[in-house]
């Protein structure tokens, strides 16, 4: 055990806020602490720029091989990284899906063609990517995936057809992975396919759904004999289901340090707004400040543990089962203190027509944590039945 | 950075679960209730043969120079069987006490510590009562602001009865007319220091418990059926356990960085036991919750275990400072003037 950064590391945070100070300013001055969790669809043709010019200074996708445009970086370098974005004020990362997401996976699971055809326009902060797993009829019960994708002989290609939705960013993204049955006599998590398919195609139709919040961060998809290419499904046919659940495994894994530290910043302002009303001295709110600090601390704390391999069992699984559920009952309960904070002032709308200020619609946002993503009641059972070895529950 | 425990400090964790949850079942820690003192001097001894009494204790006084990184896991099993000796006391709070006091005192009673042929027991002022006074052959004692060192038959004490009946407590009145070892700023620190250990070990102790009644609750709701299933497979039943299998993982990584930080006598040490004590016990006082909700009606009687280890975890939450006390302490970090709390800071 030893629980402290080393002379190399300090220097690379050295180098990481010199960087950001050089370059995050100027043009990219308006766009600094924006774009975070209910904030998505602000600015995102200056955060895509945004992304160009982190690319340039090889700040993409710094934990990848070196061999596609990664850095290698170790796990310390890549919390070092994004506490400094964070404090920095970096702006909500456009490229996070494809980065954390798409490459990591298709670096684990893809082939070579793949890999070269895909990676390089993530690594550039060019190519943006989102994500079709849930379905009108497959949400908790993910694997009941109706999209379809039937491979036309006659051209070479798969043809999609089907429907996905929450798709976050879909509008603003080149390209989407969906999971979609490619053996039309199968059911549950058998006979599925991963699939890389272009959102620019007469086959794919995007629809903003209207949030809560009054913004539209995610869409519905339809699939209308969409295609891609041959060579544009990871894994074979049948092997979806795997590939969908590894890309989950990098959902929980390096991606997580980013969101604490954006946690962190709302977290600050939180502290700050209560300095300034007040609302530091009364003992109640005070002492859930105080409890939110703590989470957020023990929550960096277990992603150090697991980063770095301290699980009971040697496997990740059983932590990464319980993050989702731990963070996002946590920010839960930070949008709620966040407007106790504020107090009468947390109801007034700072502009018209509907412009929420960056708590408030913190606070909106977080209302779908707990849903997003496997809602926390999939969690518990999934934990009790995974990780506790507790009965199944019966099944339809 | 690196979280994870070494293969020795693995191993010498799994050899002590073996033992204790071979001769600690709830049946002897029950016949303890009834004893005199409640301490089982041949346990002692077992633990002295094991190493574990000099577990502390440096090499040249004839222990093995471990330190509260070694000792967590151990404290840990400890509180899985809800052991009543003093051993957590002893071996991380007045062991450690004891070095830092130094001299003659610490020349004359480590090797006794070590050989386990002394208990040794520390208490500062925070503590209501003093723990296992009635057995400490050695007591270190602060009462405002100024260190003692008691031995057994120099001091009175009168038992008072704990809710956890395995707890010995002791109101402890030092003689007129003893002279302190430590005063002034002096005492001051060995107060805080030793606060932190013994937070410390509480809240490892609370990961024990937690433990203990989750496996007692998985094991119940498995065995338990009703409407022809084992009340497990409901998911009202196992969200109960969910959530505080979350709150235990999610307690370890806070005991072991504030072990990390004790071990080190690192400056944010004090915050780091702070967030560990209150992660842990919350940990375990849920696990007490939610696990008696599960048992039923027979998880308010006397004769299933479960109370046990119910107990434990709340009297453990209470005593080296209570919740309110430590949560005080984190928020008076948090809201000093220019308080580090941002990036390079996260790891306080």
């Amino acid at each position: 055990m030893k629980l402290s950064f080393s002379p190399e590391d300090e220097l690379f945070r050295e180098e990481v806020a010199n960087w950001l100070a050089d370059n995050l300013c100027g043009e990219f001055e308006p766009i600094r602490f924006r774009g975070g969790p209910g904030d998505e669809h602000s600015f995102v043709e200056e955060r895509k720029a945004w992304e160009q010019k982190l690319a340039e200074g090889g700040w993409t996708c710094i934990g990848w091989p070196k061999q596609y445009g990664g850095r290698a970086a170790s796990v310390e370098q890549q919390v070092i990284f994004n506490e400094e974005y964070a404090r920095a004020g970096g702006p909500g990362r456009m490229g996070h899906i494809g980065e954390t997401l798409m490459g990591p996976t298709l670096i684990a699971f893809g082939n070579a063609a793949q890999r070269e055809h895909y990676l390089p326009g993530i690594r550039a902060g060019r190519e943006f990517w989102c994500q079709g797993y849930s379905e009108p009829s497959a949400g908790s019960d993910l694997a009941n995936v109706k999209t379809r994708a039937r491979f036309d002989e006659g051209t070479g290609q798969w043809q999609i057809s089907g429907q996905k939705v929450w798709t976050s960013l879909a509008h603003e993204s080149q390209y989407v992975f969906v999971i979609a049955r490619t053996d039309p006599d199968s059911s549950a998590h058998k006979g599925l396919g991963f699939f890389l398919v272009a959102m620019d195609q007469p086959g794919v139709t995007v629809r903003p759904i209207e949030q809560l919040t009054g913004t539209s961060e995610f869409n519905e998809v339809f699939f209308d004999d969409a295609v891609c290419d041959a060579d544009d499904i990871v894994g074979a046919p049948g092997e979806g289901w795997k590939v969908a659940m590894g890309l989950l495994g990098f959902e929980r894994g390096v991606s997580t340090l980013g969101q604490q530290m954006l946690f962190q910043n709302e977290l600050d302002e939180i502290v700050r707004v209560a300095k300034a009303n007040g609302a530091a001295c009364d003992p109640a709110l005070r002492q859930r400040i105080a409890e939110a600090h703590i989470g957020l601390r023990i929550m960096r704390f277990n992603s150090m543990r697991m980063l770095s391999g301290g699980g009971d069992d040697g496997s990740l699984q059983k932590e990464a089962m319980i993050y989702k559920l731990y963070w996002s009952s946590w920010h839960r309960n930070l949008g709620k203190l966040a407007m106790d904070v504020l107090g009468a002032e947390s109801e007034i709308v700072p502009e018209a027509p509907y412009g929420l200020s960056r708590l408030q619609s913190m606070y909106l946002f977080t209302r779908a944590d707990t849903i997003y993503g496997g809602t926390n009641q999939i969690q518990r059972n999934i934990i009790a039945e995974r990780a506790l070895g507790m009965p199944r529950e019966p099944r339809g | 950075m690196d979280f994870t425990f070494s293969e020795d400090q693995l191993l010498f964790q799994d050899s002590v679960r073996g033992f204790l949850v071979n001769e600690i079942s709830p049946e002897r820690l029950r016949a303890g209730w009834e004893t005199d003192t409640g301490r089982d001097p041949a346990l002692w001894q077992q633990f002295a043969e094991l190493g574990l009494t000099g577990i502390t204790v440096p090499e040249e006084h004839g222990g093995l120079g471990m330190d509260a990184v070694d000792f967590v896991l151990l404290a840990q099993e400890c509180g899985y069987v809800a052991l009543a000796e003093p051993l957590v006391n002893h071996a991380l709070v007045a062991v450690p006490l004891l070095q830092d006091i130094g001299g003659e005192l610490a020349a004359r009673w480590l090797p006794l510590a070590a050989t386990g042929e002394a208990r040794i027991i520390a208490a500062v002022e925070q503590n209501l009562m003093v723990e296992d006074a009635h057995v400490a052959d050695l007591l270190l004692l602060e009462r405002e602001g100024q260190w003692f060192a008691l031995e057994q038959g120099q001091f009175s004490c009168e038992r008072s009865e704990s809710i956890d009946p395995g707890r010995r407590l002791y109101t402890v009145t030092v003689p007129a007319g003893a002279a302190p070892i430590a005063d002034g700023e002096r005492a001051s620190a060995l107060r805080s220091a030793s606060l932190n250990r013994g937070a410390l070990g509480c809240a490892a102790q609370a990961l024990g418990l937690a433990q203990r009644m989750i496996d007692l609750s998985v094991q119940y709701t498995a065995e338990r059926k009703q409407f022809g299933k084992a009340i497990g497979s409901f998911q009202a039943v196992k969200h109960h356990m969910a959530n505080v299998a979350v709150r235990l993982e999610y307690a370890k990584a806070p005991v072991h960085r504030a072990a990390y930080a004790v071990a080190e006598d690192a400056a944010g040490a004090a915050l780091a036991v702070a967030q560990a004590k209150l992660m842990a016990c919350e940990a375990a006082n849920l696990a007490a919750k939610n696990s008696i909700q599960v048992h039923g009606a027979m998880g308010y009687t006397w004769e299933v275990d479960l109370h046990i280890f119910m107990k434990k975890a709340w009297a453990l939450a209470n005593t080296w400072g209570d919740a309110g006390w430590h949560k005080q302490q984190v928020a008076a970090v948090i809201f000093a003037d220019g308080a580090a709390l941002g990036a390079g800071a996260t790891f306080q």
